[in-house]
């Protein structure tokens, strides 16, 4: 479903160019659960904003979906990611503003989707979530997991083809971080979620189909492990 | 849609209930300045327009230039209002009104003083629009003898309106009859009275004399007339009319007057002028200035301003904090016209609590400010009709222009520069907030300076040396009532202990009293050597009484019997003379009638007085002649007294002595002195009420910016203390930037306040200098006002636990 090809990032420092992602080719498949793994500094959110649309390669081909992305106009990709991206941080980032509920509610308002649909969805995730009796509370006042907990929900209310998490249990006790990882094999074997995650765990990124290694702005190495 | 902007709105205000509370409340303290001042600039502009007819009323003034002397005259001729109305088939009508000054009337046994009386033509009601109760509009004030009373005035004096018939007693000898009763004059009418007596009465008003003037005279215009041309036709017809007169009293032909540098002409002022644009001599009642109007708009415009400023600047300043909510939301899918859409509501909301609360309050504080500004304005059901557009409008006007621009420089951000943090969410250094703080201090610095310049002026025509004493001197108004006994009283009451002198004359300089002659220097009577100057009967005591002080020469004196033909001329009469040494000088005057020499009267000059003031203070002092005469219009009393209760107590006394039934009225010169001045008075109060006003927005503005400043920079201040930073190096730092910005606007702003309060100043014969330090006082003001404002917050943050602003990040 996705497929990068000659990809580089570079940012221009002076006269020179600094590579953050040097002529990296990735394709994944639908379905798959990848997990992206490297020092800090070699370029995962990098990779990550890319695939998610948020950022743009400086060079290079970009496929998803059957779209070249890479021709795409910025209206065009941002609809693309509103339709087929998830989202999850590892500061969460939810709308302190809004409560639980509304912050999962709030990217299928974005889609103009009808209100008593959007009930019926956002009760149907608050179900399986587990967090019905928290809908009602500012982010402010659930622990750490729980506020990723609700960044998942809201990341997978609008049905995402794709779920792009950025070191998801980065602020999380191992625990925690578990239970999070225990959600997106959950979601991946049953629900065919194709998921790419960026992790600094090797427990973590075991959980996943197949392990990136980045240095330096390229692939250094690839595993596919093999869980029955 | 709508639902989620208005509830992320309302949880924004919770969330930040501080800045909330700044925001609104900076918007509805200047949106409440800026209703009342649109209250006042509102209701100085309706003055007159009630007339149903009024686009199409004018008044005739009279500009006369003879000699050195230039007069304007908002009077005009007896004959005028019916030689216009037969000359000229545009004059569909005309008519004439006539300040009758004073009288006392009967009601049972008690006489009432009554000031607000005028003489006006049947015609009066077919020109404006004054609504009868009871009467014929069109007979009413045919009969000589015959009154129009107002209502409150007819219920003052029967209880009832019901009075056609009934008579009313005038100072003990004069019956009017009542022939109808009009509605109260509304308060934006520029002549007020409550009695409209009949012009047939008047004896004067019959006079055919073209080159006397005193009556105010209105002429309404047909339909479509031609306004330009009636007003060019004006001159023509004066001359066919005045010719012969001019001929006869000043000995040369119309054109010949004109020829030697004269004029003589009339012109139009439209009726809903007057009140703003009408400073004439002979007005029916004091007016305004249409300059305050634009002063008060322009500040109504600048509060407003400032308030706005405030709310674009704190918005923006919270931007890093909700650079963030910015970014999730992208991320999420929101596209920018949902984010601008979303801040707009928020400010739309702001500025909706404002004007909630700025209407309320407004409404609250009008009976205040009715006080403050003397006005008598009220809100009733029917102003709403113009009060809700004007709150939707200002609501929306406000909400939008001052919500765009947070609106689009919020949602402008990149939603990765964001959640990489790369935004640097400090307090940014925003050139365009820096340039609002200077605009709102410029402004603030402005009104400062101009406040202090206008309280200056006021102040100084309050105390200047006028020429004459105004302290402890009684007036007792109404002496002529005792006709020739006035003499016999003003000689007891200066037995009186207590009373140093008295004066008997009506010629007063905080008077009313106007009359001029023409004076020549040589008894061939030629024009190009004469003076126009006041012509004031006084007594002997005259001088020392007011204490006014001889240039040179000596004051009348009981003693010497040429005295009669003596006059005393103040310092501007000699310098319009050009006379070095004008002592023993003779001056000649026209007995009237035939111009030869021996109908001439020659007058000596046996003494200059120093120059007095007896106008206003925005008007240079004239030429005046004082001469003896039995004038019993005033007695003015000098006092000195530490009791002066007992002192008025005996005056009264002596006066019931001689007169048991006329009640006496007093006054007191610095009182009558003060109320020429009171609407000035008043502007000074409602400019500095104001000013502060727009200063304290300002200091809310930059209140919550420095509070703002110190929460976002409450990490580096923590770093900064742990590493040894004291309090007053902390304060220092966060003070600075901000006083910068103070200082620029005191540099852009003294200059122009100084140059445009220069012109104002202009306007006043008699003005203070603008010294630099007021522009020091305004500057330092400025500066401590904005010091004291950024410091409490700055020393709260220095002051913090820098272990608690660590922990939280
Ligand atoms: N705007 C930028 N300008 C210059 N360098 C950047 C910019 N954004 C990111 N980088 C650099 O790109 C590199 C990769 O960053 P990132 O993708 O966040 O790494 P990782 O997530 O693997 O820690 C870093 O060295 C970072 O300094
Ligand atoms: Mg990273």
């Amino acid at each position: 479903m996705l497929s990068l090809q000659h990809l580089s990032k570079y940012y221009q420092a002076g006269g020179n160019k600094t590579f953050v992602l040097n002529d990296l080719s990735l394709d994944v498949d639908e379905g798959e659960f990848v997990s992206i793994m490297g020092p800090s500094g070699s370029g995962k959110s990098t990779l990550l904003n890319i695939i998610g649309l948020l950022d743009e390669p400086s060079e290079g081909y970009h496929y998803f979906a059957g779209e070249a992305v890479h021709l795409l106009k910025e209206k065009q990709r941002s609809a693309m990611s509103r339709g087929y991206m998830g989202y999850v941080f590892q500061a969460y980032h939810l709308i302190d503003e809004l409560t639980v509920y509304e912050n999962i509610e709030t990217p299928l308002i974005y889609q103009n989707i009808k209100g008593s649909e959007r009930k019926a969805l956002v009760a149907d995730i608050l179900d399986r979530f587990n967090i019905v009796g928290k809908k009602d509370l500012f982010p402010s006042q659930l622990s750490g997991g729980q506020q990723q907990l609700v960044g998942i929900a809201r990341a997978l209310i609008a049905k995402p083809k794709l779920l792009l998490a950025d070191e998801p249990t980065g602020n999380l006790n191992s625990k925690q971080g578990d239970e999070i990882m225990e959600l997106f094999l959950k979601l991946n074997r049953e629900d065919g979620v194709t998921i790419i995650q960026v992790t600094h765990s090797e427990k973590n990124a075991e959980y996943g189909n197949r392990i990136i290694n980045l240095l330096d702005g390229k692939i250094e190495s690839s595993r596919v492990l093999n869980h029955q | 849609m709508w639902k989620s902007y208005l509830t992320s709105a309302f949880r924004s205000f919770k969330n930040n209930r501080g800045f909330a509370a700044i925001n609104i409340l900076g918007l509805a303290l200047g949106l409440t300045a800026f209703l009342l001042i649109i209250f006042y600039v509102s209701d100085e502009l309706s003055y007159d327009r009630f007339n149903t007819k009024a686009d199409r009323i004018y008044r005739v003034n009279e500009d006369l230039k003879f000699g050195n002397n230039e007069v304007f005259y908002a009077v005009s001729m007896a004959p005028l209002a019916q030689a216009l109305k037969e000359d000229f088939p545009e004059v569909e009508n005309a008519v004439r009104l006539k300040n009758a000054w004073s009288a006392r009337i009967k009601k049972g046994d008690v006489t009432i003083r009554e000031n607000k009386l005028a003489f006006a033509d049947p015609s009066l009601f077919q020109v404006f629009t004054l609504p009868m109760i009871e009467g014929n509009a069109v007979t009413a004030l045919k009969e000589p003898n015959t009154v129009v009373l107002t209502e409150s005035t007819a219920r003052k004096y029967f209880n009832s309106t019901q009075v056609l018939g009934r008579t009313l007693l005038f100072d003990d000898h004069l019956n009017y009859k009542v022939t109808g009763v009009i509605r109260d004059l509304p308060k934006t009418s520029h002549f007020n009275f409550d009695f409209f007596l009949s012009m047939s009465s008047l004896e004067e008003s019959r006079e055919n004399k073209w080159l006397r003037s005193n009556f105010s005279t209105y002429v309404l215009l047909k339909e479509g007339a031609d306004v330009k041309q009636f007003e060019g036709a004006l001159n023509g017809f004066l001359q066919r009319h005045s010719g012969a007169e001019v001929q006869a009293e000043l000995k040369m032909t119309y054109s010949s007057f004109e020829k030697s540098g004269n004029y003589f002409r009339l012109n139009l002022i439209p009726l809903k002028d007057i009140h703003l644009k009408s400073n004439r001599t002979g007005e029916l009642g004091p007016n305004s200035t249409v300059q305050y109007v634009y002063i008060f708009s322009a500040i109504a415009f600048f509060i407003l301003l400032i308030a706005c400023v405030n709310f674009m600047n704190l918005a923006t300043a919270r931007s890093a904090n909700r650079a963030k909510e910015v970014g999730v939301r992208k991320v999420l899918g929101s596209s920018r016209s949902y984010l601008i859409a979303q801040f707009l509501t928020e400010s739309i909301l702001v500025t909706f609590m404002a004007a909630v609360l700025a209407f309320g309050a407004a409404l609250f504080l009008l009976p205040l400010f009715n006080q403050l500004s003397g006005k008598e304005m009220a809100v009733s059901a029917q102003s709403f009709i113009w009060l809700l557009p004007l709150f939707i409008g200002l609501v929306l006007l406000i909400g939008v222009s001052a919500g765009a621009y947070p609106a689009f420089f919020l949602s402008a951000f990149q939603p990765i520069q964001v959640l990489k943090g790369k935004l640097s969410t400090g307090f940014k250094a925003s050139g365009l907030r820096n340039f609002l703080v200077v605009f709102q201090f410029s402004i603030s610095i402005f009104l400062i300076i101009g406040t202090l310049v206008i309280y200056k002026q006021l102040n100084y025509i309050r105390t200047k040396n006028l020429g004459y004493n105004r302290d402890q001197v009684v007036i007792v108004q109404n002496s002529y009532e005792l006709n020739d006994q006035a003499k016999l009283f003003k000689q007891e009451v200066k037995r009186l202990p207590g009373v140093l002198n008295a004066t008997l004359t009506g010629y007063l300089p905080t008077s009313n009293w106007h009359n001029t002659a023409m004076f020549y220097k040589d008894a061939s009577l030629d024009s190009k050597r004469s003076l126009f100057p006041e012509t004031w009967g006084v007594d002997e005591d005259y001088i020392d009484a007011l204490g006014m002080t001889m240039a040179s020469g000596r004051s009348f004196s009981k003693d010497m019997l040429t005295d009669s033909s003596g006059i005393i001329i103040n310092e501007s009469a000699a310098k319009f003379l050009d006379l070095k040494e004008p002592l023993n000088k003779t001056l000649f005057k026209s007995n009237g009638g035939e111009r030869t020499e021996s109908n001439t009267k020659a007058y000596h000059i046996i003494g200059v007085v120093k120059d007095f003031n007896f106008s206003s203070l925005r008007d240079n002092i004239g030429p005046v002649v004082l001469f003896l005469d039995a004038n019993n219009g005033a007695l003015s009393i000098r006092v000195k007294t530490t009791d002066l209760k007992k002192v008025m107590a005996q005056i009264e006394q002596t006066w019931k002595s001689i007169s048991p039934n006329v009640p006496i009225s007093v006054s007191f010169m610095d009182q009558d002195f003060d109320a020429t001045y009171r609407s000035e008075q008043r502007i000074g109060r409602l400019f500095i009420l104001f000013t502060t006003l727009a200063i304290s927005i300002a200091c809310l503005g930059l209140f919550g910016l420095a509070a703002f400043a110190a929460e976002q920079r409450s990490k580096e201040i923590g770093i900064r203390k742990i590493l040894g930073a004291s309090v007053p190096v902390i304060v220092r730092m966060l003070s600075v930037d901000f006083l910068k910005l103070v200082v620029l606007a005191i540099v852009i702003a003294s200059p122009l306040a100084w140059f445009l309060m220069y012109k104002w100043l202009q306007d006043f014969a008699y003005r203070v200098q603008i010294q630099w330090w007021i522009i020091a006082i305004a500057g330092i003001a400025a500066l401590l006002i904005a010091f004291l404002t950024i410091s409490f917050q700055s020393v709260k943050a220095a002051l913090s636990n820098p272990v608690k602003s660590l922990r939280s990040e």
